[in-house]
């Protein structure tokens, strides 16, 4: 399990002449180890689509190399990679009905008819497309063109399973089921899989670890608890995480034993001295001004906290979003349960040293986590 | 887009410029040869070495032409005229009524509009001689043979077809939503077709113009039939360089340069107009 | 305070029927949301409502009004497109004032009025720029200043978070209700997304092949769904379905899983035997020792952290997915054997031949007193 499936070493992909046309995709470094999943997560234009398509060979390399199991392929037709790739759009051989589509993909394995046929209709059961395999891409609707081009990749044995927004023509519902379900059947055959995808509730749920791009950078590569933890950087703790994290620009001070951030409105958040590691504390008082963040979930009411007014309460059905308006702007609270609040009602806000995140307010990148350093 | 090797655009180069020769050539050729005598011309082997002479756009511009056998009077000028006459007074009735009708082809399905829309464009498809006898059989009797009206109504066989259609499409590429929009906000139908269906199929009624323009002026056979002389476009004048005691070349290609001139200068400031206007971007945007 | 009322509206097209005999009540200041899967007829019924397409049958009334046979531009009707729908020759400053130049106001008055909205929605800093030049979610903004400028009293919305980005949508979630709730008019709202339905809606009307399947406050919708169909719409995840039938126990009804007695509380004889489907909520289930009272074995598949929530896929002993979620961060099985606890109280039951959910037995005698 621990040979490298996948490693992508200094890679640049430039879309023009090389250092004078658009950069897609800057010094990208990142290993991939036999039997991970991993997504790479970002809006559009981030670079993800692009980092897919070199690896599949549809796009070259403007510079740095691709190893798929051990052999540089940045050279090499995609036919020649050992990869499978499932599309985002309509990629279905129109001559063929979706049985034969995604048989096709094991031709060259050369196994026997009734192997073939088993496979098929096993992948056909848990993507939940058997009543359609006799019939033809044209005939039926782009959910189901999308759930056979995922189909055909997987079926077949490759070194790297890569996987193009595959779920997103998908309705929610059926979406949230085929996520348990394609987990479950890619570590059971101990493939390795590449998600490009904008939907972050799939990149949680589905990969071991998460490639975070924005402007072609790479900004974190981790495991989702991590990510969601120890974001790395401002990015990263906006970006990942519904709803999205709270953040308030802030003063910080110290005096005897006493750590404080001054946010806008004249509140100030103290702290024991204590909370804080030795390490976080000389950290912060290197710096005047830092952003706070606090994820939605991690913010509690307590009687003795910082008043904020209730302006939004929603509740939706499994848990109740709250918006209070605090410090010059909003600070939304997540709680599970239905909570009946006025619009208007002060509530007190506890902010748990355990539960910040401190960010360097000009670079934006990661000060501490709780009591640690970043 | 692709990363290029300067190998790749020494070869991409080198075939665009085969491209325009082969495209630009005929042009070029005429060009020159509307510098030149008659006997330069037909010097064998030909040479692009002579001694240039404004003699034959001399001849065009007063009216008379030289040739072996003497002086002859040719209209070209007036002929010309006609041509621009008859092009933008066909065009202009042809927007006017046709961008209206296209809209309303385009937002208003009605039992029937199809086949309307159908047979108007179906005018296209018909040879010009088919309807040529009793088209002027119909002209002589009500007296339009020989006028400018008679010439611009007919030649809306031919430009009207082309603007509805075009048109129609563009229409059609407007998201409905951008209209209704419109409306909702309190302005009629009227006002939203000015105000937001004009402006956005701009650049496709400028397209279609500019296409029906040209199709009016290279028209030869309806000038042929139903006009005389004082009436005749070029397409039809130029006839008159067949003379007797031979063709006139330079001549001819004094007067095809005139000819193309303003329909090239209408294509080359349209064109600027369309660029622009297509890059205004789809209607989501 | 504008009340709508839509009165036995048919629309066809071609053979088909896109909008079935649909009526409609919305009370003045009213937020309804209309929500439903793509090809319910909601994008439909708010064109009709707005006057841009005609019914073939059926009567719309605005504030009393039977406004049936007027003309769009005459409806005093605010509406925000999926699309934004913006007129890309004209600035946003353009694009927002034309819902006032119609009014024949003075220039200043539409710069004051342009001015106040695009302040309220944070985009007076673009104002001259043209839609190309604007990003997504400023183009959704200037489409709602355009719809909100007039302060019409009814406005309509249709799905106008759909093409933002999912923390622009959060975002804006919470800023609608603030801003609806200033202008004071009727929303009808088209919405996809049943959080933002349950959010921003006071009542949700659920549409299905071009009619109102069920109609209710969201408490209502999510905790006593009509049909299987809309039980299934609203949840993240989706609510478990299992086909059961029930069987007579010694104190009331029970359905088998994993072998295990689930009691239904207040359901009596009339489901014993009949085929259903069983409705589980997956924040209802959770998971407990082996040995608790009632304890259903499971398998566990797989885990998905989903934000604040862990959701854990199961298999019954027969091999039947089950979805279970609980809050982040609170311990539960990774993987293979375990124990799940349902509470009976909380299953829906529906007619597994009709879809429609069965009602406990008292509920039900109460509501056909009630008929009565």
């Amino acid at each position: 399990m621990n040979a490298t499936a996948l490693s992508i070493e200094n890679v640049d992909k430039f879309y023009g002449p090389v250092d004078h046309g658009v950069h897609a995709v800057k010094q990208l470094n990142m290993d991939v180890m036999k039997g991970e999943i991993i997504a790479l997560l970002g809006s559009s234009g981030c670079g993800k689509t692009s980092t897919l398509r070199m690896i599949a060979g549809f796009e070259p390399v403007s510079r740095g190399t691709i190893s798929v199991a051990g052999r540089q392929v940045q050279t090499l037709a995609p036919v020649r990679r050992n990869v499978a790739m499932a599309f985002e759009g309509y990629s279905l051989y129109p001559p063929l009905t979706v049985r034969e589509n995604i048989a096709f993909a094991l031709k060259a394995a050369k196994l026997s008819q009734n192997v073939v046929e088993e496979k098929v209709a096993s992948i056909a059961k848990l993507l939940e497309i058997e009543d359609i395999l006799g019939r033809y891409p044209s005939s039926i609707s782009g959910g189901q063109q999308q759930r056979a081009s995922l189909g055909r990749a997987l079926i077949r044995e490759a070194d790297l399973h890569l996987l193009d927004e595959p779920m997103g023509q998908l309705e929610p519902q059926l979406r949230a089921v085929l996520r348990g379900r394609i987990k479950h059947y890619i570590k059971e055959r101990g493939l390795t899989a590449i998600l490009v995808t904008h939907d972050q509730t799939e990149a949680n749920a589905l990969a071991d670890r998460i490639a975070v791009m924005e402007g072609g950078v790479l900004q974190q590569f981790d495991t989702p608890q991590m990510i969601k933890e120890r974001p790395a950087n401002l990015f990263t703790g906006t970006f990942v995480g519904e709803p999205p994290m709270n953040v308030f620009e802030a003063s910080v001070s110290g005096t005897e034993g006493r750590v404080a951030f001054g946010l806008e409105d004249g509140i100030r958040l103290e702290y024991p001295a204590a909370d804080f590691s030795h390490a976080v504390r000389d950290a912060l008082m290197k710096r005047k001004n830092v952003v706070l963040g606090i994820r939605p979930y991690s913010v509690r009411r307590s009687a003795d906290g910082v008043t904020g007014r209730v302006a939004v309460n929603q509740w939706l059905g499994d848990q109740t979003h709250i918006a209070a308006d605090f410090a010059g702007g909003t600070m939304v609270l997540v709680e599970h349960d239905r909570t009946n609040l006025e619009i208007g009602q002060p509530i007190g806000i506890r902010l748990d040293p355990g539960s910040l995140h401190v960010f360097d307010s000009e670079s934006g990148m990661a000060i501490s986590h709780g009591e640690e350093l970043a | 887009m692709e990363t290029t090797s300067p190998v790749e655009r020494l070869l991409r180069g080198v075939a665009l410029t085969l491209v325009v020769v082969f495209f630009m050539f005929p042009i070029v050729w005429i060009f020159l040869m509307s510098f030149q005598t008659n006997e330069t011309i037909l010097r064998i082997p030909p040479s692009v070495v002579f001694s240039p002479t404004l003699e034959n756009y001399a001849a065009l511009i007063t009216g008379k032409l030289q040739t072996a056998s003497g002086t002859l009077d040719i209209a070209f000028m007036r002929n010309l005229g006609n041509s621009v006459l008859l092009s933008v007074a066909s065009v202009a009735v042809a927007l006017l009524l046709g961008v209206p009708a296209a809209y309303a082809f385009a937002r208003h399905k009605f039992k029937g509009s199809e086949d309307i829309a159908f047979t108007l464009l179906s005018f296209r498809f018909a040879p010009p001689l088919l309807v040529l006898l009793p088209l002027t059989q119909y002209f002589q009797w009500l007296g339009l043979s020989n006028t400018y009206f008679g010439l611009i109504w007919i030649y809306q066989l031919i430009c009207l077809p082309l603007i509805l259609w075009i048109v129609r499409g563009y229409f059609e590429d407007i998201s409905a939503d951008v209209e209704y929009a419109y409306r909702i906000a309190g302005h009629s139908w009227f006002s939203t077709f000015r105000k937001i269906a004009l402006p956005l199929a701009g650049p496709g009624i400028a397209a279609a113009g500019l296409l029906a323009f040209i199709f009016a002026w290279n028209n030869f056979v309806f000038a042929l039939v139903l006009a005389s002389a004082d009436k005749q476009p070029v397409t039809v004048g130029a006839l008159a360089f067949v003379t007797a005691s031979g063709i006139q070349y330079g001549q001819i290609a004094a007067a095809i340069v005139l000819s193309i001139t303003p329909t090239l200068a209408l294509a080359l400031y349209a064109q600027r107009y369309l660029v622009e206007g297509l890059s205004l971007g789809a209607v989501k945007g | 305070m504008t009340t709508l009322q839509l009165k036995n509206i048919v629309k066809r097209y071609k053979s088909q029927t896109v909008l079935d005999d649909l009526s409609l009540d919305v009370a003045g200041g009213e937020r309804l949301v209309l929500f439903g899967p793509s090809g319910s007829g909601k994008t439909v019924l708010l064109r009709l409502i707005a006057g841009v397409i005609e019914p073939d049958a059926g009567r719309v009334l605005i504030g009393g009004e039977d406004m049936t046979d007027v003309d769009a531009e005459h409806r005093g009707i605010g509406m925000a497109f999926q699309n934004f729908a913006l007129f890309p020759h004209m600035s946003a400053f353009d694009n927002i004032a034309s819902a006032l130049t119609s009014r024949k106001s003075s220039k200043d008055t539409i710069a004051a009025g342009v001015h106040k909205v695009s302040k309220l929605l944070k985009i007076d800093h673009v104002l001259s720029h043209h839609p190309k030049a604007l990003s997504n979610g400023q183009k959704q903004r200037t489409a709602l200043a355009r719809a909100l400028v007039g302060s019409p009293p009814l406005l309509l919305l249709d799905d106008p978070l759909r093409n933002v980005d999912a923390k622009l949508r959060f975002e804006m979630r919470l800023e609608l209700p603030r801003l609806l709730a200033a202008q004071g008019a009727t929303v009808i709202y088209v919405t996809q997304d049943y959080k933002e339905a349950m959010a921003l809606g006071d009542r949700i009307a659920v549409m299905a092949h071009g009619r109102i399947r069920q109609i209710g406050t969201p408490a209502e919708i999510y905790n006593a769904p009509a049909d299987i169909e809309i039980a299934r719409l609203f949840g993240d995840p989706t609510i478990n379905l299992l086909e059961v039938v029930p069987q007579r126990g010694p104190d009331g009804a029970f359905v088998e899983l994993s072998d295990m007695r689930l009691r239904l509380p207040g359901f009596g004889a009339e489901i014993v035997g009949k085929q259903c489907v069983l409705g589980l909520r997956p924040e209802t289930i959770a998971f407990a020792e082996a040995a608790s009272q009632g304890a259903i074995p499971v398998t566990v598949e797989a885990e998905t952290p989903l934000n604040e929530k862990t959701v854990t896929l199961g298999l019954t002993a027969r091999g039947r997915e089950i979805l279970v979620s609980r809050p982040a961060g609170t311990p539960g099985p990774v993987a293979g054997p375990a124990h799940i606890a349902v509470d009976g109280r909380t299953a829906f039951l529906f007619d597994k031949a009709t879809g429609r959910r069965i009602l406990p037995s008292e509920l039900a005698s109460k509501r056909n007193g009630e008929a009565a």
